[in-house]
């Protein structure tokens, strides 16, 4: 919201003079954010009010004129071409030659088509006071008649602030300038000063309000107030300067009196209104709710159809209002109206809102009705604006006006208990400071207060926010100021428990220990992407996916199921930059649709998952690329970090179900069981996965459901082997699908208790070297006993036995 | 043979293994010789046998000889060993590197930093006793809004534009559910910080429509408003600098009352004189750190807390703001978009 410093100031009587930047501080203090002060017309220079002495026209051109004007030292020429220069006496803003315009554009004198001109008349958008550029700016009753000759910038009072602030959602009091005031009053010391409302002596004797119009309120819970008044003989014509210029620089245009007065006074006490043309709505208004399907074309020219909610005035032809949104263009003011209704009415917060944004019409009205209109300040507002028709408008307000308001609102008592507000901020409090700050703030506290450990304190309509008792204690702490606050720690009465099980945190080290780089994606996926990685329908990646209601593109259609996707999207445009050797993994969150449906909340999961491709580089050593090894070797890190001892219980075996992995490539794949069940796959990207997501190299990707891990115990210690090991090789051929856990089965199946571990070290598949059909391994295994030193024989023996039952049960031979 | 005959004899053998092992270079083939003179079937064990046929004064004056010859061959061996350990040595400690050439990369993987930051503020709250917490970033309205104080037409509803997925329920738009799931599942006294990933339907260079939050919640006998700005002062101290101050400024959420805004000196002015030209403060000299306030009864009313017994305050904090600032990241986007060259910064 834009507020004018000078109209700010107009309605305080503070106790010392501020800057703007002082009344940004007291207001910020008080709850107000600031998000800019914004200095205006200060860099106008040589810009005088002038009188026009005589207008002719130009002789070279037919849409110039040649105008005589004066500033009190002798009669100059200016050449002008706007349509609105005022007859002789009319006064008009004159930049001198040397002026400065907004925006720094400097005047000089010189010939237009052959004839002399003293700098130029200005137009409310050269001077920056205003959008008209379509004319000079002429100045009405604005200034005095000594002002011919002063410089524009102090006549007029150009030179001003404004404050660009954001206001807190539950303060519907503060959206005008009223309210803004009466908060920098509480802050810096200070009286509001209420704006001029008075109707004595303009009022016409003619007209009275209750004989012209009646107001029926149908729905007092939607509309508890509205107030009718008329106003008489009003004229279509601009408003002055002044109060333009006012409405300009606080974002509104300006259109024409009426319309304008209606904006300022919203403007200035918060309290939207509306103008009907009398002669188009009549006087017999209603206020209820539309009947579902009512019609209505609004001042935009927009067909609307409402609902059973809404709120609508009418009169006795139907709907002329949708209430507290947009006026009916029907029964709009124009250039023809002469008598209008004036509409101050409070109506139900969240009734405007919602219509407000089903029909998509947010506006200056109905963002202050969302927040709450006070009914009781729809007298002064409706009087306010009767003042301004009369003074800017020439219209007579009628006597009176018809008030409906059934169920007036009485101020609230709420009772502050002193002690229990001293222990919910931790300051002692100085009772007679804050009555005295509270009364600022049109909050009364009850005498005595300042002996009583709990008082009554009487708050005002406007204050709808505050209905408890601890709604005063934040009024409390925002008169006496949060820096009063002192710091302390609270003791610790309890100790906390360990709360989380750490497999998120143990995974990341571990991929961080491997060279992995950490990545964040978001939870979003487009809805292509699964059908991308060729997953079944009835894979639950596919068929329990939970779609966004309202994405904002449709990269955000659905939440992911997966974290591969956005992995191999990230490795596509990794490669775009010329990244080649990527090895990204992510930690998150992946979202199944709930058992339930989609009214239940989804299963979220915890899920690692990463990729390896191109070039595993190391300088001054060899480079080779990442394969489905460096994959396996990650996960297994992974379970060794998060499941420790308990490792044992998780295994990495082929593929057992083809059709669950679509996107990896089926000759180099294998699924990761804990305890049997299936909790991660490992694999190479399938090549047809890799075209759809634009990966020209080779990649390898594992993903791994972290709840499916056992976790870890604490380490326990095993005991230093006391006595050496013994290694022998056994080099072999054996046919080329049988795996190597076939192998190790067979070794621990031989059942030799001196064997402590055997490990594959060599898988040699060379043709020219090896038979068709076969390949060469070489195992190392090691034997230990823990209660002596072993002797050849012994190793010999045990080898021995094992190498034949590989031969017996695997046909090898050995090499 | 004679006494003077194999005197003569050992003299030789003693002058030939000389020059014998003059030329030699390395170990073994030195074993090799020492073998070939002293050895069992050695050319001086050999002599030894003739020995017996002597009598036992020339036995005596032979056998001074043997030892002699011996002795000799024995050290000759260890100089020649010692010189050449010390050639060794000396060619050893001759290698050089280059020592400019870059070291070698283990492979060092990179934490993201978002990661590396929330890892450090829940380190900085768990001195405090704060216990880590989590809660479900899908919510229903109950959780994220309405135990909250926000109900269906509040108008703090528009503070956050918010994604709802089919059938009702929405992404969270702020960690504050972990909040009420808290809460609802455990009494007081109360105590956690719990970060996570929020979402609301902004796309800029400062707004990503996912980023993370951190909450904090404190609910015990007796806590005030000055509790949670110590808390707080300790936080920014530890995590920006232990010379700066917090601010507190009023601001409303519906679930806090009173509620402020925290701000925090910036750390990238120096000390009590704001830069005008500060890029991250841009000369106010503050930084916005959390909101934050006194837990609202109404909150306390859906969890069924007494809030006459029980008082609380509740904090939220952006990681990714935090990020940002300290290490100077200028659009949210870097954080999510997987760019290697980004993320190998941290």
């Amino acid at each position: 919201m834009k507020v004018l410093f000078s109209w700010l100031t107009e309605l305080c009587d503070l106790d010392r003079a501020l800057l703007p930047e002082d009344a940004a501080v007291a207001l910020i203090r008080g709850g107000l954010e600031i998000e800019a002060i914004d200095a205006i017309g200060g860099d106008l220079d040589r810009v005088v009010i002038a009188e026009v002495v005589a207008t002719r026209p130009h002789p070279g051109a037919d849409k110039l004129s040649l105008v005589d004007i004066s500033a009190g030292e002798g009669v100059v020429q200016v050449v002008c071409g706007a349509p609105n220069v005022p007859a002789a006496g009319g006064r008009v803003l004159w930049a001198q030659p040397g002026a400065k315009l907004s925006g720094g554009r400097a005047i000089a004198a010189r010939a237009v088509r052959g004839e002399d001109s003293a700098g130029m008349l200005c137009s409310e958008a050269e001077l920056g006071i205003g959008a008209d550029a379509s004319g000079i700016a002429v100045v009405t009753g604005d200034v005095g008649a000594d002002a011919v000759g002063r410089p524009a910038k102090a006549a007029l009072g150009l030179a001003d602030h404004v404050l660009d602030l954001s206001t807190p959602a539950n303060r519907g009091d503060v959206l005008g300038h009223v309210g803004i005031a009466r908060e920098l009053c509480a802050q810096v010391g200070g009286r509001l000063r209420l704006p001029d409302a008075s109707l004595k002596e303009i009022a016409t004797a003619e007209l009275r309000a209750a004989e012209l119009c009646t107001v029926e309120i149908a729905d007092p819970e939607g509309c508890p107030r509205y107030i009718a008044r008329i106003i008489d003989g009003v004229r279509w014509a601009p408003s002055p300067l002044w109060l333009r210029r006012r409405l300009f620089a606080c974002g509104i245009r300006p259109i024409a009196g009426v319309v304008d007065v209606t904006n300022y006074v919203l403007l200035e006490l918060g309290h939207p209104l509306h103008a009907f043309d009398f002669a188009a709505a009549g006087g017999d208004i209603s206020v209820r709710r539309a009947r579902e399907g009512e019609a209505i074309v609004t001042l935009d020219d927009q067909p609307r159809t409402l609902t059973a909610g809404d709120l609508v005035i009418c009169n006795p032809g139907g709907a002329i209002a949708v209430a507290g949104v947009m006026g009916g263009k029907a029964t709009e003011a124009g250039a023809a109206t002469t008598r209008i209704l004036l509409e101050s009415a409070s109506f139900d917060a969240a009734s405007i809102r919602r219509t407000a944004r089903r029909l998509g019409l947010p506006s200056e009205a109905s963002r202050r009705y969302e927040r709450g209109v006070d009914p009781a300040g729809c007298e002064l507002a409706s009087a306010r604006a009767a003042k301004l028709f009369a003074q800017v408008c020439g219209g007579a307000p009628a006597i009176g006006s018809v008030d409906a308001y059934p169920r007036p609102r009485r101020p609230r008592q709420i009772t502050l208990r002193w002690p229990r507000a001293q222990a919910v901020l931790g300051i002692e409090l100085s009772r007679a400071t804050i009555a005295d700050r509270f009364s600022r703030l049109g909050l009364e506290v009850a005498d005595g207060s300042a002996e009583n450990e709990s008082v009554a304190v009487t708050c005002p309509t406007f204050r709808a926010d505050i209905s408890r008792e601890i709604d005063l204690i934040d009024e409390i702490i925002r008169v006496v100021g949060f820096e009063e606050v002192p710091a302390t720690l609270p003791p610790l009465s309890e100790i906390a428990p360990r709360t989380t099980d750490g497999r998120p945190a143990r995974a990341r080290a571990a991929l961080c220990a491997a060279g992995m780089t950490e990545t964040i994606s978001y939870r979003f996926l487009p809805a292509a992407r699964l059908a991308d990685l060729g997953l079944a329908s009835d894979d639950p990646r596919m068929a329990r996916v939970v779609k966004l209601a309202n994405p904002m593109s449709s990269e955000q259609a659905i939440l992911r199921t997966t974290l591969v996707p956005n992995l191999l999207a990230q490795v596509a445009q990794n490669l775009n930059h010329g990244v080649t050797d990527i090895a990204l993994f992510e930690v998150g969150t992946v979202f199944l649709e709930g058992e339930n449906g989609p009214e239940s909340l989804p299963h979220e999961a915890q899920h690692v998952a990463g990729v390896l491709c191109g070039p595993r580089t190391r300088w001054l050593g060899e480079t080779r690329e990442a394969d489905f090894f460096d994959a396996r070797g990650a996960i297994e890190r992974v379970v060794a970090a998060v499941s420790g001892d308990l490792a044992h219980n998780v295994d990495i075996v082929a593929e057992p179900e083809p059709t669950r992995s679509p996107h990896l490539h089926p000759g180099i794949r294998a699924v990761v069981l804990a305890d049997g069940a299936r909790v991660g796959e490992i694999g190479e990207v399938h090549p047809a996965v890799r075209d759809r997501f634009g990966i020209e190299p080779r990649c390898v990707v594992f993903e791994l459901a972290l709840d499916g891990l056992p976790v870890a115990g604490v380490t326990r210690m095993q005991p230093i082997p006391r006595y050496p090991a013994i290694a022998r090789d056994v080099s072999f051929y054996v046919a080329a699908d049988v795996p190597a856990a076939a192998i190790a089965a067979t070794i621990a199946a031989a059942d030799q208790p001196l064997v402590e571990s055997a490990s594959p070290v060599e898988d040699y598949r060379d043709p020219d070297h090896v038979p068709a059909g076969k390949k060469a391994m070489l195992w190392t295994l090691r034997y230990r006993s823990p209660e002596r030193t072993l002797t050849d024989a012994e190793v010999d023996a045990a080898h021995e036995a094992i190498v034949a039952r590989l031969g017996a049960a695997l046909d090898i031979a050995r090499r | 043979m004679t006494a003077a005959q194999l005197i003569a004899q050992l003299d030789r053998l003693g002058a030939d293994f000389d020059d014998a092992i003059a030329p030699l270079g390395d170990e073994q083939s030195i074993r090799t010789l020492q073998a070939r003179y002293l050895g069992k079937k050695g050319t001086v064990s050999q002599l030894m046998k003739e020995m017996g046929r002597l009598d036992s004064g020339a036995r005596r004056e032979v056998g001074v000889v043997v030892n002699r010859v011996k002795a000799a061959i024995t050290d000759q061996v260890a100089s020649k060993l010692a010189s050449l350990a010390e050639r060794e040595r000396q060619a050893d400690l001759a290698r050089t590197v280059d020592v400019t050439l870059p070291g070698r990369d283990p492979g060092r993987g990179h934490a993201h930093v978002i990661g590396q930051v929330t890892a450090e503020v829940v380190a900085i709250f768990s001195e405090l006793g704060f216990a880590e917490k989590s809660g479900p970033e899908v919510e229903t309205d109950f959780h994220n809004f309405e135990a909250l104080g926000t109900g269906p037409d509040h108008p703090a509803r528009d503070m956050q534009d918010t994604f709802y997925v089919a059938g009702g329920n929405l992404l969270r738009t702020h960690t504050s559910p972990v909040q009420v799931r808290t809460m609802l599942a455990q009494k007081p006294p109360v105590r956690i910080i719990a970060p996570g990933v929020v979402f609301r339907r902004d796309d800029d260079a400062t707004h990503s429509p996912m980023f993370v939050q951190i909450e904090g919640l404190v609910v015990d006998r007796g806590i005030s408003l000055a509790d949670l700005k110590g808390v707080l002062l300790h936080f920014a101290r530890r995590f920006f600098g232990s010379d700066l101050e917090v601010r507190l400024r009023s601001s409303y959420f519906p679930f806090v009352e009173p509620g402020c805004e925290v701000d925090v000196q910036c750390a990238f002015c120096p000390p009590g004189a704001p830069s005008p030209t500060c890029r991250v403060c841009k000369g106010s000299g503050w930084l916005e750190l959390a909101g934050a306030g006194m837990v609202d009864p109404v909150v306390f009313s859906h969890v069924g807390y007494d809030p006459e017994v029980w008082t609380g305050f509740a904090f939220g904090m952006g990681i990714d703001r935090m990020a940002m600032i300290r290490h100077g990241i200028g659009d949210i986007k870097h954080l999510y978009d997987g760019d290697l060259r980004f993320l190998r910064q941290f």
